[in-house]
């Protein structure tokens, strides 16, 4: 995965349509303005529709916007508070140092404003999030001065309809060689078809394995997530999914009770590896069968056996259900 | 004009610090006069209602009455408690107030989980060696039954922050953020944090990874319980234990306890393990084969051959010297009580020791399978030469000298009070051989602790 300049498919480039500051939680952190990590997204994002205006399943070639937004100046000095919040959720170790999933926060309402976009083709809610890559070329900390860009690239057939990228990246404020950070999100719509007609394809997510036939390995911990983890994660994030905020809620999209957010789960992970990950990582996580709250999770954290970072896999033990596994592997500086 | 500088007078004591030239050079001996601990009980028990400090007041006191130390300055006392209240700060030294011995007596808390008592054994043997002090109490006290409950990390920093708000309203704001979940209070658990998982499932993998019965586990299990109950019925604790709130014996040990009975257990933990790929395993562990939650309280006496001698105390034994350990255990490369599995072979090699050269090793019975994983590791010459850098197999035990007179399984396991208690069970036992046979005897020392971490220590006959 290199940092490559966004472009559509036709390989044109993206117009780039600079913001005056980032949308959202962030945003009002980094201004101050807010002292809680209990601030709701709902609250912290009033101009975003919730539900995007997307094309109903049929209704013509689907196309992703042209266009990548780009937020400059972005000051982090603020953030000390909210970065604690997450840090502890997460358990990460206190640090001025932002590990990569908090960078995927910072970043997450600027991608989110783009799929919200009145000519995003597809629904952001309903959406499920396939899998995850990020390149962390950091440090990056908080007082740096940063650039935050986003686009929406790759529109790809998947056995149950369309996959896309949601590429973030953060930047030096004023360019660099390099972004220091660049997020890659894949999300799935389903029900949707390209104008190939094509439904099938590589959807590069895990192997699903009939339930109760996968044996795991033996555990590295356990974690005893409760019914109010999406909340909490929901509240730092800003990614307040109804999915992941109630049962109740859940329930109105098909799950039994609320989820976890994959990118918390993966977020768990990351931290479990700690310092062995170092300063420059690729961090990758592939989501399997939701985690249903509240629950336990197996997991295993593990050195790589090819001796290159580590792998990891989480798991419901008693259903034998794969929930995600990813790996954490250094970077040549 | 004489002024009065305290109100108590003179020291009353002999003992003080260093003894002659103003630099010490080289160790001296330190050795065990005695040790008394109070009878340990299954947790809710007999000592529900009694605290940390009253039971290891009552262990200390008990120590004070056997050996004569009325009124006596001994050079530090020193323990703790895994399970402890905020409030109890200096715990050990509010119990050197509540006993007999000089209120000039120091004193301080240390605690390394289960390895408390080991610890503090090793710092106050090391001070006595260094000519520091001359005499020193070491022991731990551990309650499950009055544990201390916290509040949530929410509701504390809300509190916190509504007692350090200067206005009313800031008061009501910081308690404002506090949610009704918030309230839930929170229990010790025996989770290990970085992981998770409890230290039974944490054993439960390395029992796993080493294929250990559940028949050896029982029977191990069995051994203890008969062992210990033999010690008592010949009065071996005699002279080692003191009773507390009517209880005489450990409450815990079984004499009429078999194999069957073990065998009919249900396992409790690594009931996940049988699906797992990499070693799919049948559950060995049960409430039989795993150490109950138990309160109790331990302390042993230690001092200078010059100081036991000029206070006419007897001798057990020396205590020679230690090692501790800890291991990776975090991302699976090792189990959570190996620890000791890795102090011995470096603890035996400072010495010119070999495990054949102990009478009797005392390896601490958090699970029936933590002694048989240490006793297996040492036995694989795969694992000794890839994990402890050793040329082959660290060397067999003879099991008839594991143990002798029981150990946690048992007696139970109050945290910190295991090792007082097996210092002087070893100390004595070793005394004891010696007598018999006129020849020097020595006991090997072990126990694993949580957070990866392990104690060792090699005691011998005076």
């Amino acid at each position: 995965m290199t940092a490559t300049r966004p472009a559509t498919v036709a390989g044109g480039p993206l117009r780039i349509e600079t913001l005056p500051s980032l949308p959202g939680l962030a945003g009002l952190y980094a201004r101050g303005a807010a002292a809680s990590g209990r601030i709701a997204a709902g609250r912290a994002l009033p101009h975003l529709p919730v539900v995007g205006t997307a094309l109903e399943p049929g209704d013509g070639p689907l196309a992703l916007p042209d266009v990548a937004y780009r937020v400059s100046g972005v000051e982090t000095d603020g953030l000390a508070p909210h970065l604690r919040d997450y840090q502890r959720l997460v358990h990460e170790p206190a640090s001025d140092t932002m590990p990569a999933g908090y960078l995927h926060v910072l970043a997450f309402p600027l991608a989110t404003a783009v799929m919200v976009r009145g000519d995003f083709p597809l629904p952001l809610l309903g959406m499920v999030h396939l899998s995850n890559a990020v390149e962390h070329r950091g440090p990056v900390r908080v007082g740096d001065l940063l650039e935050v860009r986003a686009w929406a690239e790759n529109l790809r057939p998947h056995r149950r309809g369309v996959q896309i990228d949601l590429v973030a990246e953060v930047w030096p404020d004023g360019g660099g060689e390099r972004a220091l950070w660049r997020g890659v999100s894949t999300y799935l719509a389903k029900g949707f078809h390209l104008p190939d007609g094509s439904p099938s394809g590589v959807d590069g997510s895990p192997e699903r394995a009939p339930s109760g036939t996968w044996a795991p390995p033996l555990p590295t911990g356990r974690w005893a997530l409760g019914p109010g983890t999406g909340r909490a994660y929901g509240a730092v994030s800003g990614d307040r999914n109804p999915i992941h905020l109630s049962a109740l809620s859940a329930k109105a999209f098909g799950y039994p009770r609320a989820i976890a957010h994959g990118m918390y789960t993966a977020a768990r992970a990351l931290a479990d590896v700690g310092n062995a990950r170092g300063d420059a990582y690729r961090w990758t996580v592939h989501f399997g069968r939701p985690v249903l709250l509240p629950g336990t999770v197996d997991v295993a954290v593990t050195p790589a056996e090819d001796g290159t970072g580590f792998r990891y896999v989480g798991w419901n033990a008693p259903r034998r259900l794969k929930h995600f596994e990813g790996g954490v592997v250094p970077l040549d500086a | 004009m004489a002024t009065r500088k305290t109100t108590n007078g003179a020291p009353r004591g002999a003992s003080s610090g260093a003894t002659g030239s103003a630099r010490t050079t080289g160790v001296r001996d330190a050795v065990i006069v005695g040790g008394n601990r109070i009878p340990f009980s299954r947790a809710g028990k007999r000592y529900a209602d009694a605290s940390n400090s009253e039971m290891f007041t009552a262990a200390l006191e008990g120590l004070v009455a056997r050996f004569g130390l009325q009124g006596e300055r001994l050079g530090e006392v020193v323990g703790g408690a895994v399970l402890k209240h905020s409030r109890d700060f200096n715990m050990i030294r509010e119990s050197v107030l509540g006993s007999s011995l000089s209120p000039q007596t120091p004193a301080f808390d240390l605690q390394q989980a289960c390895a408390t008592g080991l610890e503090a054994t090793i710092n106050v043997a090391n001070k006595i060696r260094l000519g520091q002090i001359d005499s020193g109490v070491a022991g731990g006290t551990d309650t499950i039954s009055d544990a201390p409950i916290a509040v949530s990390d929410p509701l504390r920093r809300a509190l916190l922050a509504a007692q350090h708000a200067k206005t009313l309203q800031g008061r009501l704001k910081a308690l404002a953020q506090v949610r009704p979940g918030d309230l839930k209070p929170l229990t010790p658990a025996t989770d290990e944090p970085r992981t998770g998982l409890s230290m039974g499932e944490h054993q439960a993998i390395t029992t796993a990874r080493w294929g250990i019965s559940r028949e050896a586990q029982d029977e191990l299990a069995l051994a203890s319980h008969q062992n210990l109950t033999a010690a008592w019925d010949s009065g071996f604790f005699d002279d080692l234990v003191t009773p507390f709130r009517g209880l005489t014996r450990d409450d815990n040990v079984r004499a009429d306890t078999s194999l069957e009975k073990l065998a009919s257990l249900k396992p409790v933990f690594g009931k996940s393990l049988a699906t797992s790929a990499e070693v799919p395993a049948v559950p060995t562990m049960t409430a039989g084969n795993s150490t109950p939650l138990t309160d109790g309280a331990s302390t042993v006496l230690l001092a200078s051959t010059d100081w036991a001698q000029a206070h006419d105390l007897p001798v057990l034994a020396r205590f020679v010297d230690a090692e501790t350990a800890a291991v990776d255990f975090v991302h699976g490369h090792e189990g959570l009580l190996m620890a000791p599995v890795h102090a011995v072979p470096r603890l035996l090699a400072r010495n010119g020791l070999t495990l054949a050269d102990f009478d009797f090793v005392e390896i601490h019975e958090a699970f029936a399978s933590t002694v048989l994983t240490t006793l297996a590791a040492w036995e694989d010459a795969d694992y000794c030469k890839n994990e402890l850098g050793l040329p082959g197999p660290f060397g067999s035990v003879d099991r008839a000298r594991i143990n002798v007179n029981g150990s946690s399984l048992a007696a139970g396991h109050p945290f910190a009070a295991t090792g007082g208690r097996i210092v002087a069970t070893a100390a004595k036992l070793v005394a004891q051989r010696a007598a018999e046979t006129g020849k020097p005897a020595r006991a090997l020392v072990s126990v694993c602790a949580a957070g990866g971490l392990g104690a060792t220590a090699i005691i011998e006959s005076v």
